[in-house]
């Protein structure tokens, strides 16, 4: 049960994280078709920030010491990286879709087209191959919460609570799911909040009450691109060993999905995101799940084939959208350029 | 007021971008500068202790005489590809010879076209010498071995190649070097010494999807010297056994999830077996304290949690085929199969003091053991059971005292 909990949150983060970045742009009426792009180039930025940062003597002499505040400190400021550049990645969909009132679907296409091919030749040049990876050690040893950080030895027990939300995992998630929450107030109990959603239902109305929509719009699709980047890095945190590699594994588009099979409503995409998490963990590690603890696997001993459990996160999702879709609803004044002079 | 707000966010952005551009820059300028083999100097002195990681991977020449032709996955696997290169490397540094790599195109989906484009690229380039490495580049290194009869070709994990694919009668291409391993008896050490450690619960996980022959000798000697082990200490051994997410040699995020749950569900050791799934496999085990066997090269420094890496002597043999074709003696190995083993000390385990991270099973006791091997009087089978498709199908062996959980 922990093992299930804690891998589906690993595979859950990072889609809700991006998936609230969506919402943000969309709400405030820019279809962000470029999470996936920038998902990418946040993970490329945070691992190169923790590649280099790493090697300094203050780092190596507190991975050393076992300073694990200091470790932890290193992650979130990865983590700030990573959203930071992200954020500026997304200027270029803001400034081409805002002031140039371009096509926001070309636009989107455009940044996930450039942010594989610009990381990949970055980390060609940086590492001379196709991945860039932590310049020592691995992402558990340096950044995971594990019981011995607590005095707790290798055989003393945490308890269920402990052990499922203390021990092995990372800070990252939790700031994710903080962040997630805090954001989701914002856009729903604010004044800022409400201006935002004001402006991807109808622009023009919010203009007439003076509501600057550019700013508006920059700030959603601002937003959006911070929190799409530091998912890249979570992802590549958390998933796949801090490792750069130009890819996500199309965690962007799944997370464009989760959106809109969450009604653009942040509870909707919590629960769409855990359950697709679920979904991916037991596809990959069903053989090893023992649910209610009796030492049975019993998904591994119904005899399925393999390629079932590997085809249910994609077959869970379709046949939800299928029968959810019906009910959702994007805002209504997303994907269409503002325009002052239209009425 | 707007306008020049939107100017100064577009000018932002472009500095942006060139800030990103330019970045890398200054190590691109300041490489050639640090290369040693510009210096003639450096011929005299004896190499023997080099690092090859010390031997930059690029140089700048007008021909690359020493080409080396990647397989699946990265070069910097930190193993098959890594260990093989540094070989190269090794061998043209201290005979001051130009080298370079080649990658075939489209990473690990490249097709038999990318890899013999990679290869005439590597003539073209001047090559006199190509190493390729991996069984998968036979097709493309058959046209390639025709198209330029005049080059040596060395394949690394490889056999003896002929004219035509069909008939195995035809003429051998005797340009080609096959070299191949006993990796049956390494993974039959690794294996072995685990059991006698104290581990009882294992993991085998194999690149290939248990196509690849090097891998599933690899993983039949495992269960083998488990086995023996297993039987002689008198004690019940189960092993996970696992092809799965390892098709392309790469670390994923599913793989590190199928691995974290062994772990959790008490498996102590999971054989890595296969390039950068490496990786994923290392990074399940710092996360659930457990353990790690390397493959092909020694892997102990990659991380605490490598026990012990069953290694085969890729930069070895390397050196020895690019020796014959500088020597004269090209004739010994060309056209042949040559298999190197125990008895060439090309397979093992890592003696050092540094790598040995056994507490109860000592190096005398693994001597003994390679000798056993070495003079015949243990002998390793390498003929892993394949089902009808030619998948291995380990599943189908009673190995005594070995349980054997196919996942």
């Amino acid at each position: 049960m922990t093992f299930l909990i804690q891998q589906t949150l690993i595979y859950a983060i990072p889609l809700m994280i991006v998936a609230l970045a969506g919402v943000f742009a969309e709400r405030s009426g820019i279809i962000n078709l470029a999470l996936e792009g920038i998902m990418i180039f946040g993970a490329f930025i945070g691992v190169l920030f923790v590649n280099i940062v790493q090697q300094t003597d203050f780092f190596m002499a507190a991975k050393d010491a076992d300073n694990y505040l200091a470790l932890q400190g290193l992650e979130m400021l990865a983590m700030l990286a990573a959203a930071f550049m992200g954020a500026v990645f997304s200027l270029l969909l803001s400034f081409a879709s805002i002031n140039l009132r371009a096509d926001q679907t070309i636009g989107g296409t455009a940044l996930n087209l450039m942010a594989p091919a610009l990381v990949l030749f970055l980390i060609r040049i940086i590492a001379n191959q196709n991945t860039l990876q932590m310049a020592s050690g691995d992402a558990a040893s340096w950044f995971m919460i594990k019981k011995a950080m607590f005095g707790y030895g290798r055989t003393e027990d945490m308890g269920f609570f402990g052990s499922t939300f203390i021990d092995k995992t990372y800070i990252a998630t939790y700031i994710c799911i903080l962040l997630f929450i805090i954001l989701s107030i914002i856009l729903y109990k604010t004044r800022f909040g409400l201006r935002l959603r004001s402006c991807g239902e109808n622009p023009q109305a919010a203009d007439s009450l003076g509501i600057n929509v550019y700013k508006m719009r920059y700030a959603g699709t601002t937003i959006s691109g911070a929190l799409a980047g530091m998912g890249g890095f979570v992802y590549a945190l958390t998933t796949s060993n801090c490792m750069a590699t130009g890819d996500v594994a199309g965690f962007g588009f799944l997370a464009l999905a989760v959106m809109i099979f969450g009604n653009w409503k942040p509870l909707n995409i919590a629960g769409a995101a855990l359950l697709f998490g679920l979904f991916k963990c037991i596809s990959a590690s069903y053989s090893s799940i023992d649910i209610n603890g009796d030492g049975v696997y019993m998904l591994a001993n119904l005899g399925i084939s393999v390629h079932l459990y590997r085809m249910l996160p994609y077959l869970i999702t379709l046949i939800v959208l299928a029968f959810t879709s019906k009910n959702s609803r994007a805002p209504k004044a997303e994907g269409i350029p503002y325009d002052k002079g239209k009425r | 007021m707007k306008k020049f707000l939107a100017m100064l966010l577009a000018l932002v952005m472009v500095f942006a971008l060139a800030a990103c551009g330019s970045e890398p820059a200054p190590t691109t300028s300041t490489a050639p500068s640090t290369e040693p083999t510009t210096e003639p100097s450096d011929t005299t002195e004896p190499s023997d202790t080099t690092d090859p990681d010390s031997i930059p991977d690029t140089m700048e020449a007008d021909s690359y005489e020493v080409a080396f032709v990647t397989d699946v996955g990265q070069l910097k696997d930190k193993s098959f590809n890594e260990g093989t290169w540094n070989g190269v490397k090794t061998y043209a540094a201290e005979n001051n010879l130009s080298y370079k790599y080649y990658q075939p195109a489209n990473g690990d989906e490249a097709t038999d076209d990318d890899r013999f484009d990679a290869m005439t690229a590597a003539v073209e380039g001047g090559a006199k010498v190509v190493v390729c490495a991996g069984y998968l580049q036979e097709a493309a290194l058959r046209r390639a071995a025709i198209a330029y009869p005049d080059v040596h070709f060395v394949f690394i994990d490889g056999y003896a190649i002929t004219e035509d694919p069909e008939d195995a009668e035809s003429a051998v291409l005797t340009n080609v070097a096959g070299i191949n391993f006993n990796e049956e008896q390494c993974g039959y050490l690794a294996g072995y010494a685990v059991v006698k450690d104290g581990f009882t619960s294992l993991g085998f996980s194999g690149g290939g999807g248990g196509t690849n022959p090097a891998c599933c000798r690899y993983g039949y000697g495992f269960l083998q010297g488990a086995s023996a082990a297993a039987a002689e200490m008198g004690v019940d051994v189960t092993v996970n056994y696992s092809w799965q997410y390892g098709n392309t040699f790469q670390a994923s995020p599913e793989l590190q999830s199928m691995i974290a749950g062994w772990y959790t569900t008490g498996t102590e050791i999971v054989f890595a077996c296969g390039g950068n799934m490496f990786a994923s496999i290392s990074a399940a085990a710092s996360a659930n304290d457990g353990y790690v066997i390397g493959v092909d090269v020694d892997q102990s420094g990659e991380s605490d949690q490598v026990i012990t890496s069953a290694m085969k002597g890729i930069d070895q043999a390397a050196i020895l085929a690019i020796g014959h074709s500088y020597d004269g003696t090209w004739d010994e190995i060309g056209g042949k199969t040559t298999t190197l083993g125990a008895n060439d000390d090309a397979v093992g385990l890592p003696t050092a003091t540094d790598s040995w991270r056994f507490e109860a099973f000592t190096v005398d006791e693994y001597n003994t053991l390679l000798e056993s091997i070495k003079d015949g009087s243990l002998s390793v089978d390498a003929n892993y059971p394949v089902d009808e498709s030619g998948m291995d199908n380990a599943g189908s062996l009673e190995l005594p005292n070995l349980t054997i959980n196919v996942i």
